[in-house]
């Protein structure tokens, strides 16, 4: 009886061993968190109609299988960028931008190592549906781990962007265009540049109810007016969300190069020197907007700024006070000489 | 001296009456009225509908404009460019082709006829006739869209009094329009976003160490606790991406080791817990972001070496435009109070990659 006790004992003791080291095996042994997806995803579509399309998730992983769960969430924006606020919590309220309602895709999906795989998904509009710009973003999570302090997990998301098309609200308003610093710690407008600009930028806030990209170009003349044209205003297609306002950055001077990337060549673009030389600068805007069908709507500025770096102040300073001195040299000197004329007449 | 202003004074009185409030208004009459005489103004309204907004399809465009000048018209010149201001160089919009286009329906001011067509230039012309009917728009059949998606397109409108474009223009403005889906070329890559977050990454996220979490030891009020992740991202997006730290800090049950809310040095015996993105030596754990392409960078609040942050939500690294895959060293850090309630203190970090719009 004893020596079953002690079996009994020892079959425990091993049991509460074996449960605590499981969370550590069964984390490692968990899903992949390495994966390639579809950042951003396009569609013009009617109101009655409907779209299917395919999402591709890959596993980059060589070893692991990737266990995703999708779920959809609207998003608005962080700040005058590009970077989406996505409304996670299960209880977010529904935009009225919201594409939720229209979507569909599925819940989970398990990949492959090393392999990819075409989801479904779609898109429905019920007839009658207003026009505008609708959005939401599918986000995909792979499982969170059990163990440790310090649990990692990853998330990847595709922005979904939907256009129904028809008469719309559009509105934009300018708030604000002129040089704009983009490698100072924080990225600005500047009136007086002690570096050299890179990028002309103007804010537009959208008051309309369809996202907006606008178009058109920045005429930058010196003060010999000598121009440059900066065709392309937004060369990344960028949006102004509904409500948002959005800062717009264009480099004066762009660089462009191939880049291999997955397989294929893609093109990286980023601003290059833009040979200015210190002195004050015009700017002139003329960017377009205007939704297919409706009304094209033009904004027009003007801004000026100054290129004053500081080897050209310090030298702009050095002269001014040779000027001054040679002033108060001559002055002296014509001062000293009427006084001379004056004793020499006195006497 | 006293000479020079009397007679100063003398000139200023007998002039006394010119300043007046009548020359004051007399100046703004002229500024308001005199600039707009020789000037052109510009149509409004303008609006352009494409029938598909397909690329490389061929379709009908609709383009509507209100006149605004009420004077004899004879011709009107439609400039199809990239770019829509009109004294700039015409750059014919890629795949575009005008050249067949018909004129099929026309609406306010009409009898206009083609006179001449090329790839990206139409010239409308009629008997030379007063202005009436302002808000008018112009149907053509048979136009090839342009095939580039990733930028606008314009069409620069002109009328003139001739009946052949010449002369001086009386109206002006642009249009704008768009194509809207892709043509997948077979070189390019279709836009993606690689991401993969562990323990350990490699620097093209083809392989991990497969650990997801860290254990950091005992937590005392002398010491701080650290610990390290990595991730690798990158995309072939115009726009760029945009990686997130989601998660509620360390937690037992209801108490919570706060996180820092804004880049503070680690202080062992307070209670604080904090991430960054770069190398430190306070204690001496992390690395710098990995990979020669530098478009993609960690945030400026989470860049500060021996600081550190973490709100949920933050934004930790970001690209504005393409960037070839980088590597991200995460570094953790926590500190505790000696009075700390008891506990065994987690949290699960999600980490969220999103493209930017």
């Amino acid at each position: 009886m004893k020596r079953f006790k002690n079996i009994v004992l020892v079959c425990f003791v091993v049991a509460i061993a074996a449960i605590y080291a499981l969370p550590a095996q069964s984390a490692s042994a968990a899903s992949s968190a390495a994966l390639s997806i579809v950042p951003k995803k396009n569609y013009t579509i009617e109101a009655g109609k409907s779209i299917n399309d395919k999402l591709v998730v890959r596993n980059l992983d060589g070893k692991t299988p990737l266990q995703l769960t999708l779920r959809v969430v609207d998003f608005t924006f962080t700040d005058d960028g590009g970077t989406p606020k996505l409304m996670l919590a299960e209880d977010a309220p529904q935009t009225t931008w919201s594409l939720k309602p229209f979507m569909t895709v599925p819940k989970t999906v398990t990949i492959k190592p090393n392999s990819s795989k075409s989801l479904d998904m779609s898109v429905s509009i019920p007839k009658g549906h207003g026009a505008g710009s609708y959005y939401s973003a599918i986000v995909y999570s792979s499982g969170a781990p059990d163990g440790g302090n310090v649990g990692l997990s990853a998330s990847g998301v595709t922005l979904v962007f939907t256009s129904i098309p028809g008469k719309v609200d559009e509105n934009l308003k300018l708030e604000q265009f002129g040089a704009y610093d983009l490698n100072a710690k924080k990225p600005g407008y500047v009136f007086v540049a002690t570096s050299k600009p890179e990028a002309i930028a103007y804010t537009l806030k959208n008051n309309g109810n369809v996202t907006e990209s606008p178009a058109g170009s920045i005429t930058l003349k010196d003060m010999f007016g000598r121009e440059q044209v900066i065709g392309n205003v937004n060369p990344s297609k960028s949006l102004a969300l509904i409500n948002q306002k959005r800062t717009f950055t264009a480099c004066i001077k762009l660089k462009s190069e191939q880049v291999e990337f997955e397989g294929g060549s893609t093109k990286s673009t980023a601003c290059a020197d833009p040979d200015l030389w210190p002195g004050f600068y015009t700017a002139s805007l003329d960017v377009f907007y205007g939704q297919n069908g409706n009304k094209t709507q033009e904004i027009v500025s003007t801004a000026y700024f100054f290129y004053l770096p500081w080897w050209f102040i310090i030298i702009l300073v050095i002269v001014l006070m040779v000027i001054v001195y040679f002033v108060w040299r001559v002055v002296r000197a014509v001062k000293q000489r009427k006084r001379t004329s004056r004793t020499s007449r006195r006497r | 001296m006293r000479h020079l202003l009397i007679r100063l004074h003398h000139i200023l009185f007998a002039w006394r009456r010119i300043f007046s409030e009548e020359l004051l208004a007399m100046v703004l009459v002229l500024l308001v009225f005199a600039a707009p005489v020789s000037a052109a103004m510009r149509f409004q309204e303008r609006s352009l509908y494409m029938n598909s907004s397909a690329p490389g399809a061929t379709t009908s465009y609709t383009i509507s404009f209100r006149y605004m000048s009420p004077q004899v018209v004879g011709s009107v010149d439609m400039l199809f460019c990239n770019d829509p201001i009109p004294y700039h160089p015409c750059v014919k919009p890629a795949g575009l082709d005008v050249s067949g286009a018909e004129l099929s329906q026309q609406s306010g001011e009409t009898g206009f006829s083609i006179q001449s067509k090329s790839d990206n230039h139409i010239v409308l012309t009629r008997l030379q006739g007063m202005v009436t009917n302002n808000s008018s728009s112009y149907t053509f059949d048979n136009i090839v869209n342009p095939t580039d998606t990733s930028q606008a397109f314009s069409i620069r409108l002109r009328s003139h009094a001739s009946t052949d474009v010449s002369g001086p223009q009386i109206d002006f403005g642009s249009v704008r329009g768009q194509v809207t889906s892709g043509v997948v070329i077979e070189t390019q890559v279709p836009p993606m976003l690689i991401f993969c977050v562990a323990e350990k990454v490699s620097e093209n996220c083809t392989g991990t160490n497969n650990n997801y979490y860290a254990n950091m030891g005992q937590l005392n009020s002398n010491t701080t606790l650290t610990a390290q992740s990595q991730m690798a991202v990158g995309t072939n997006a115009t726009g760029g991406f945009a990686i997130t730290a989601n998660g509620i800090p360390l937690s037992a049950g209801t108490s919570v080791i706060d996180g820092l809310k804004k880049p503070t040095k680690s202080a062992p015996g307070s209670n604080q817990f904090g991430i960054n993105l770069v190398a430190n030596n306070s204690p001496a754990i992390g690395n710098d972001p990995e990979g020669a392409w530098t478009n993609a960078v960690s945030s400026p609040d989470y860049s500060l070496p021996n600081q550190y942050k973490y709100v949920s939500g933050d934004v930790v690294a970001f690209s504005p435009n393409v960037s070839l895959v980088r590597k991200f060293t995460v570094s953790y850090i926590v500190n505790s109070r000696e009075e700390l309630r008891p506990g065994v203190y987690t949290t699960t970090i999600t980490y969220i990659a999103s493209g930017r719009f």
